[in-house]
């Protein structure tokens, strides 16, 4: 465990460094997969089915904010569409256009909730994506992701029926129209996935507030098991033809990504680079504020130790040898039970080194300690190790 | 000559601007009730346009039956039903954005008042410095 936190504190370090890097890589990465997802599902137009367009763009997405991939997203999935029928595509639009101007107008940053769940969708696993707004987000992403299951349902349909859209004539828009809007307003399993995804952000919402241990572990868990079993009921109800097994893979594998950002949940946004510009009446500045890494203070875990210990004034001026070991057995024979020290218990550290104070000079204050049994140090371990040889150095 | 305190406090300032600020300080410029009103107002506009698009795609659906019936149907109360539709969905989007707003103005003017105080010692030490 300790070297996977070391392995969060350099990622932490890291990302604080080259966090616009790094943002601009994973954006040009999410334009190109979600790009490439498009074309290879609808692609119908081919001159927008070439890896240098979507290259280009890419490139594009990775400098410009978020909004823009989707809007490339968007429009990639609307000119498809327009090739294969202007109907289709007009009913795409007005989707977009609803969703855009009822609820991506409040919060457009949960936009690019919209083109991740039809990329999960694409990809199987779309069980990951309620139990991740639910631990990141708020109970309004249960919206954005009941948005993208309708979009990558539409499309789903409009790849579907494909060969049937382009073998109506023209004259049949309202046929063309009625076809997709009806695979999309009679199909009761993203009616159900929808049902589902939203209790399961609330629940999963409402258990990892909670000011209880282990809420976040307790919240995926219950959020798992209640997507799953809003899915199976509704299958029930419904018939949604809901694959059992790749439910329960799929919300294993939601549970498993789900402790990973449980894990990094506060890598990101709290340590970042700034590089700020401003002026006063005298000069310009051009600041670049890096963030201070104090690294947190593992735990140590102190199994047993002998507390006993006791000050003694040698005035070395005055002192034999004889009479210090006088002394040291005094010391020795006064020790007490040992005592146990659980994980984080909080102790002073002038208790637990007090080596640290020893000078072995005139009027030197002596601390004695003995009877370490079993200590595990996880982050002073050299400096504690240096610390105790030198005192036991010292007494002899 | 530098200061090294105010160049930390403005640079601070500065990353809160940039960042969480940059709405907030837009927000601050406004009066609550302006800064809902116009906002309720944008969502109304809003509203009627997205109720716009559905009305047509519903027409477009049912567009075969519609037109065969369109003398048989009793117009009044089909446009008083949209009518109803129309008022039931923006009164709700309404309200909807009227919380959304309203809380996101008291939110933006408590961060601000960190903000304010920044600028108050700012301004002190200034002063002090000119002093």
């Amino acid at each position: 465990m300790s070297a996977l936190l070391e392995f969060k504190e350099k990622l932490k370090v890291i990302y604080g460094r080259y966090d616009t890097y790094i943002i601009s890589i994973l954006k040009f990465l999410l334009t190109f997969l979600a790009l490439n997802v498009i074309n290879g599902n609808l692609g119908y137009m081919k001159q927008l089915d070439n890896l240098a367009i979507v290259l280009i763009v890419s490139l594009l997405c990775s400098f410009l904010p978020n909004g823009c991939i989707i809007f490339f997203a968007a429009l990639f999935s609307l000119l498809h569409m327009y090739e294969l029928s202007m109907e289709v595509a007009l009913v795409g639009l007005c989707l977009y256009l609803v969703m855009a101007l009822l609820y991506f107008r409040f919060s457009p940053k949960d936009s690019i909730v919209v083109l991740l769940t039809p990329l999960l969708c694409a990809a199987n696993i779309p069980y990951v994506m309620p139990v991740a707004m639910g631990l990141l987000g708020t109970p309004a992403s249960a919206v954005s992701v009941g948005c993208g299951i309708v979009v990558y349902n539409y499309l789903s349909n409009v790849a579907a029926n494909a060969q049937v859209i382009s073998a109506m004539e023209a004259e049949e828009a309202v046929a063309k129209l009625k076809l997709v809007l009806d695979a999309l307003i009679h199909n009761n399993g993203m009616i159900v996935m929808i049902a589902a995804f939203a209790v399961t952000i609330i629940v999963v919402y409402l258990i990892r507030r909670l000011s209880v241990a282990y809420a976040w572990t307790i919240a995926i868990i219950t959020g798992c098991i209640v997507d799953l079993l809003v899915l199976l009921v509704g299958d029930l109800k419904f018939d949604t033809k809901l694959s059992l097994v790749g439910a329960v893979l799929g919300t294993i594998l939601a549970a498993a990504v789900a402790k990973v950002i449980e894990f990094f949940r506060f890598c990101v946004d709290y340590n970042r680079a700034e590089k700020v510009q401003f002026e006063d009446d005298e000069y310009y500045y051009y600041v670049k504020a890096i963030p201070k890494m104090t690294v947190a203070a593992q735990s140590k875990t102190v199994k047993k130790i002998n507390m006993q210990r006791k000050s003694v004034t040698i005035n070395s001026s005055v002192m034999d040898e004889e009479r210090l070991e006088d002394i040291m057995e005094d010391v020795l024979e006064e020790d007490m039970e040992p005592e146990e020290y659980s994980e984080g218990q909080p102790y002073a550290e002038d208790e637990m080194y007090p080596e640290d104070q020893e000078e072995y000079a005139d009027g030197q204050e002596y601390a004695e300690e003995d009877n370490y049994t079993e200590e595990t140090y996880t982050e002073d371990e050299p400096y504690a190790e240096n610390e105790r040889g030198r005192s036991r150095k010292g007494r002899k | 000559m530098l200061n090294e305190e105010r160049v930390i406090l403005m640079t601070k300032m500065e990353v809160y601007e940039e960042n969480e600020g940059k709405r907030n300080v837009q927000i601050g410029n406004y009066f609550r009730g302006d800064y809902i009103s116009l906002h309720i107002l944008r969502s109304v506009i809003s509203g009627t346009i997205a109720f716009g698009i559905l009305f047509a795609l519903y027409l477009f659906y049912d567009f075969e039956v519609f037109m065969e019936n369109i003398y048989e149907i009793d117009l009044m109360d089909f446009v008083r039903r949209v009518l109803i539709a129309y008022g039931g969905m923006i009164v709700i989007y309404g309200l909807i954005s009227y919380m959304v707003y309203s809380y996101r103005y008291s939110k933006a003017k408590k961060s601000l008042k960190k903000y304010y105080a920044n600028l108050k010692k700012l301004n002190s030490l200034y002063n002090n410095e000119q002093q």
